[in-house]
């Protein structure tokens, strides 16, 4: 009896970190480790591309680098301080490209991770906290949450009053979808190349869809990226197919299958920039909460405006700390 | 007149040399019989009496022309292989196998007309097997194989045939049969060389015989030659023992 | 299983009944709802026709099942010449390494972003190198049997390429490439458009015209190199020709439907037991058979849901268990 007791105690420990992090509802830091206090958090480590962004946007001098190579075009558009953080690579269990000596030599105060939160990635954080001493702070990174993200972090990294700002802005760009009038639009997101790869519904890279009071045309279960036939586009016929894509954004307008969608034949085919973060994806972070503006008016405002260069131009300021000019933003895919 | 010859022969292969000072002959209508134990170059003397392992040193001379100055696919024509019969590793059948013996005779593109698979036909017939030409080679006996494979030699109408251990691991029957075909080929005035590991066999068909040892040609000549002693010496064994297995033999 | 010369003959013919019709049935299945008689009717009406069910079938269907009959057979024919060349039955076109230098190629090339026929030519090229290399390093070894060093080889830099691909993915940013290379490397026949048609069709010929030619001379390669030598063939040419072709086969018709294996390994195996090995039968055997069966795993990838099941996937789910068999099969019989 005594013994089971045990037994039963001992587990319930060993799994009370994780299910504790599950059970309550719906949280949105998991953190392990104490993370130092928030006027003392000086060198944050981000683990992905959008913890990278999240931090970037809160505490920009906090950054010891970028988990990405990123590209001299999208440095260009940065803050000249962040322009020349290091690419230091990025923490994903076996995934990861940075060694943990490395991580430990930085010297950071705390790991920042934000992204999709299950047990693996939990597991993940427990382990790398305590092979290195460091905290480690796991951000729940649903689009639908950034608000909550922006200050919950603003407030472990000691810029609460920022993160606040941050997160009106969320809130004003997420309103819930009322009712309306007609049914939502069905969209189709278009990646890769060829615009035939596609998020389904529940994946994290098709989230600025539903953001925008919209309907991935796409309705098969599963949550991750498929890849589909221009056939079953045409059977489809989305009412509008937006990308990231330069080049599928070419070459739907001038192939003679793509034209034949309404939506490319009626001008409902919209190119989102893709600097320095994409606007849509890639990474899927607060990056995106300028293009769900950007959608929600290209799909939903009678007479869209067509210049987004003023709107980029704030959300620029606010949120990377630096203001392109307008001929840099012209000259974005997308933005021209 | 010689249809195949070899002076001064050194064969090997490019790190290790099997044999030297060969001088072999090959007289026309005549079966050439070469004895010797395991391991003394049989298989690398045939290789590179085919041209296919070029010779260290010396010539090889084919119809009185250098073994070089053939082509392969002329060379075919005149000179074919036998090799010991093997399982085969795809289901042709035995008509198709004897069909590749054509190949030299045919031109760079084409494929087997109906003239070369009657002439198939007659070599199977000739050897006594016609009636395997439908069945697939990988199903029939060792010795039927060894009899197709023969008639895929003389399918290339070549007039020497050179054979590798032709009885080897058949039964007293195929290889009576074995060895009466070669018989009746040479008095068709075909060339043969062979190579066996029975001494009663060569006494039986051979009008010459040559001893090969550690690579080195021992003895050429009439059958006369293979005493007791001589094949003891070859064999490493003791002439008493020769004596009492191969009553046949000529007195030393 | 063996026959004759010229039933054999009229095996093959009748081989290309089914495989014509199931090709035609191919053409009423898709994700956009057309009827037979509308299929039928767009078929008629010609592709200059300007509707959706004559884009469907024209410029969707058309060169889709046009593609995957021209690459099934590609890979069927060059698997054929490699199990008699490589004297064993359970090779693949794969054995030199041409899909992992297609897929390094393809994989490099979707990494740094490069457009989408780049990508198809930094394949086709990859997979081209990669044999070439095998050939090089196989031709500097002397001492073993020729046909043993180039399977050898052929591993060594098959995987050293695979280990390539698999460095590219892990550098690839997961949101962005990562997807991308794995679809490729899974195969597919959605984005075939009739360019690429264009450019893979007469390569493939090429690749297939020594073949045709040299049918009859391809069967003396599965006897021993000495053999095959006294019978009047110049094996390492021939045997050099055969690479060259079903190389040039392979990598193009990797080069637009990425990496579809078990066709090259199982249609040849069902061609033999249909016709025989001899070769200038299993070859449009294997043609025929491959081109179809690669159509009927497409027809299935395109229409059993909404999103395309990658053909690597449909082919081993299919192909495997067939492999097996046959195994099992050739255990207690001839090949």
């Amino acid at each position: 009896m005594k013994r089971r007791d045990c037994l039963l105690a001992l587990a319930g420990l060993a799994a009370a970190p994780w299910t504790a992090a599950l059970a309550t509802a719906p949280a949105t830091l998991h953190v392990f480790g104490v993370p130092p206090a928030p006027e003392r958090v000086r060198r944050v480590f981000a683990a992905g591309a959008p913890a990278a962004v999240l931090v970037h946007a809160l505490a920009p001098d906090a950054l010891l680098g970028w988990p990405w190579p990123l590209s001299a075009a999208a440095r260009g558009l940065l803050a000249p301080a962040a322009r020349g953080l290091p690419m230091l690579g990025r923490l994903a269990g076996r995934g990861s490209t940075l060694p943990l000596e490395k991580l430990v030599a930085l010297k950071p105060d705390l790991i920042v991770d934000a992204g999709t939160v299950d047990a693996a990635y939990l597991s993940t954080a427990e382990r790398v906290w305590r092979q290195t001493g460091i905290p480690y702070v796991l951000v729940d990174g649903r689009l639908a949450d950034s608000a909550r993200q922006l200050r919950e972090t603003g407030r472990l990294l000691g810029v609460m009053a920022r993160g606040e700002q941050l997160a009106r802005y969320a809130d004003t760009t997420l309103l819930a979808c009322g009712p309306g009038a007609a049914r939502p639009p069905r969209v189709y997101l278009a990646r890769a190349a060829d615009g035939l790869e596609t998020p389904l519904p529940g994946s994290v890279n098709g989230e600025c869809i539903e953001a925008a009071c919209a309907v991935n045309v796409a309705r098969e279960p599963g949550g991750g990226l498929a890849r589909v036939s221009r056939e079953q586009l045409l059977a489809w016929s989305p009412d509008a197919i937006v990308t990231q894509y330069p080049e599928f954004h070419a070459l739907a307008r001038q192939d003679a299958v793509w034209r034949r969608l309404p939506a490319v034949r009626d001008g409902r085919l919209f190119l989102a920039p893709s600097l320095p973060f994409g606007w849509l994806d890639g990474p899927p972070g607060i990056n995106r909460l300028i293009g769900v503006r950007w959608l929600a008016s290209r799909l939903h405002d009678a007479a869209p405006s067509s210049d987004w260069i003023e709107r980029a131009r704030d959300f620029h300021a606010l949120f990377y700390g630096h203001v392109p000019t307008r001929e840099e933003l012209t000259r974005l895919p997308g933005l021209a | 007149m010689n249809v195949l010859e070899a002076h001064g022969l050194a064969m090997g292969y490019r790190h290790r040399a099997v044999g030297a000072d060969i001088d072999l002959a090959l007289g026309a209508g005549e079966v050439l019989c070469l004895l010797g134990p395991n391991g003394g170059g049989k298989t690398t003397l045939f290789r590179t009496l085919l041209g296919i392992l070029p010779p260290l040193a010396g010539t090889v001379r084919v119809a009185d022309r250098a073994l070089a100055d053939w082509s392969r696919q002329a060379l075919a024509t005149r000179l074919a292989y036998v090799p010991q019969s093997h399982a085969g590793l795809f289901a042709f059948s035995v008509e198709e196998v004897v069909l590749m013996g054509r190949t030299a005779r045919l031109a760079r593109f084409s494929t087997p007309s109906a003239h070369d698979r009657g002439v198939a036909r007659d070599c199977l017939a000739r050897l006594g097997v016609g009636h395997l030409a439908e069945r697939v080679y990988t199903e029939i006996s060792g010795g039927e194989r060894q009899l197709a494979l023969i008639a895929r030699a003389l399918a290339q109408e070549a007039r020497i045939l050179i054979l590798d251990e032709p009885t080897a691991s058949l039964d007293f029957g195929n290889q009576l049969r074995v060895l009466k075909e070669i018989d009746a080929l040479k008095r068709q005035g075909l060339s043969i060389l062979m190579s066996t590991h029975q001494p009663e066999h060569a006494l039986r068909v051979a009008d010459r015989i040559a001893l090969l040892k550690a690579g080195r040609i021992v003895g050429q000549g009439p059958r006369a030659l293979a005493t007791a002693d001589a094949l003891a010496d070859l064999y490493g064994a003791d002439p008493a023992d020769v004596a009492r297995s191969l009553p046949q033999l000529a007195p030393a | 299983m063996i026959l004759a010369g010229h039933s054999a003959a009229l095996r093959v013919a009748a081989l290309s009944a089914p495989v014509f019709a199931a090709l035609l049935a191919a053409f009423a299945f898709g994700p956009y709802p057309l009827s037979p008689a509308e299929t039928l009717a767009a078929l008629w009406a010609g592709p200059s026709a300007v509707n959706d069910a004559a884009t469907v079938v024209w410029q969707l269907r058309l060169p889709r099942i046009g593609a995957g009959f021209l690459v099934g057979a590609a890979l069927a024919a060059a698997g054929a010449a490699y199990q008699g060349m490589f004297r064993n039955p359970l090779v693949s076109p794969d054995i030199l390494g041409v899909s992992a230098g297609a897929g390094l190629g393809a994989a490099l090339a979707i990494y740094f972003g490069l457009p989408l026929a780049a990508v198809q030519a930094i394949a086709f090229v990859g997979g081209l190198l990669a044999v070439a290399a095998v050939v090089f390093v196989a031709g500097r070894v002397r001492r073993h049997d020729p046909v043993l060093v180039l399977v050898l080889a052929g591993v060594a830099v098959g995987t050293l390429f695979s280990a390539g691909i698999s460095l590219v993915k892990v550098l690839a940013d997961p949101s962005v490439q990562l997807p991308s290379i794995t679809f490729w490397l899974l195969g597919g026949l959605n984005a075939v458009a009739p360019a690429d048609l264009w450019l893979a069709a007469p390569l493939i010929g090429a690749g297939l015209l020594p073949m045709l030619l040299l049918r009859w001379r391809v069967n003396l390669l599965s006897l021993s190199d000495e053999e095959a030598a006294a019978l009047g063939v110049n094996v390492a040419r021939l045997r050099g020709i055969l690479i060259v072709s079903a190389t040039l086969m392979t990598a193009a018709a990797v080069s637009i439907t990425g990496i579809v294996g078990w066709i090259g390994l199982v249609v040849p195996h069902a061609a033999r037991l249909l016709v025989g090995p001899e070769f200038s039968r299993l070859l449009p055997a294997a043609l025929l058979l491959g081109g179809g069966f690669l159509v009927a795993a497409d027809t299935l990838a395109r229409s059993a849901a909404a999103i395309e099941l990658p053909l690597g996937i449909l082919t081993a789910l299919v192909g495997a268990p067939v492999f097996l068999w046959l195994l099992a099969r050739s255990g207690r019989g001839g090949a």
